[in-house]
């Protein structure tokens, strides 16, 4: 997928990727990486989860904006469960 | 032993490691630490210009989505499948469906949001929260030699294209 991504990102299309696994994020260096330590099939969470799902749609897209280097790996830490997810109301990005 | 006996083998090896990896993190992560990804040392980068309630998004996903009309992805090939399909922005979540033997897909078959976010990104779509949902595609993202070539010298460009004539703004991908 990292490749994919680079693909775009070279025609001038800015790409986010979500990622579980690191060590092939820090080979391929895709231009934006959120790091996640998540199961496969599961990128953005839990079936059911909505506000897991869009927190973390919230924080690629920030990463959109916030990024300001090729290359970038976010860990934003969050646990798979047990963790407490509130819906984003402020979507505006800097 | 015949090819296709062989690939049969693969197949099952593949699948099997596959779904061993989606029940085990930690085990996935071991394997990534010793996968000979290609390496790079540049990364290109395109500044994001567009503010989000202005901007063009296309979802890409690695998780074998495709439309219940398009082919599927081909199973039969242990090398795996560098094609891609073209989803609808307005696509009904009933014509959507998943191939791709190599990960445990079913969470994902109760709700794709977890794997591609359409229905979501609809929604912000609708909330002026963004500006507008492109096209997205699908890729099947168990790729191996020499298809990795094909993507990266056709497939993966020809998305891409077609991404910049749809004037999308910011593409968000994700996993299998």
């Amino acid at each position: 997928m990292g490749l994919i991504a680079r693909t775009i990102e070279a025609t001038g299309t800015p790409t986010v990727a979500l990622n579980g696994l690191k060590d092939i994020a820090e080979k391929v260096r895709p231009p934006r990486t959120v790091h996640l330590k998540w199961p496969f099939g599961h990128p953005l969470g839990e079936p059911g989860n909505r506000a897991q799902q869009l927190v973390v749609i919230y924080y690629a897209l920030l990463a959109l904006y916030d990024v300001l280097a090729p290359g970038v790996i976010l860990e934003p830490g969050w646990r798979w469960r047990r963790e407490r997810y509130v819906e984003p109301h402020d979507w505006r990005m800097p | 032993m015949t090819t296709n006996n062989q690939d049969s083998l693969l197949h099952l090896l593949y699948q099997g490691v596959g779904q061993v990896f989606s029940r085990s993190p930690a085990l996935a992560r071991l394997w990534g630490s010793t996968f000979n990804a290609l390496r790079f040392g540049e990364t290109p980068f395109a500044a994001m210009r567009t503010p989000l309630d202005r901007a063009r998004i296309a979802l890409i996903t690695t998780g074998g989505v495709h439309t219940v009309d398009q082919q599927p992805y081909d199973m039969n090939d242990p090398r795996g499948d560098p094609t891609f399909r073209a989803i609808p922005a307005d696509i009904a979540r009933d014509q959507l469906t998943i191939t791709h033997d190599y990960y445990d897909h079913r969470d994902a078959e109760k709700d794709l949001n977890i794997l591609f976010p359409l229905e979501l990104f609809r929604e912000l779509e609708q909330l002026q929260i963004i500006g507008s949902l492109a096209t997205c595609y699908s890729f099947m993202g168990h790729i191996k030699p020499p298809y990795v070539e094909t993507l990266l010298c056709t497939t993966a460009p020809q998305a891409a294209g077609m991404l910049k004539q749809d004037r999308v703004d910011a593409v968000l991908l994700t996993p299998a």
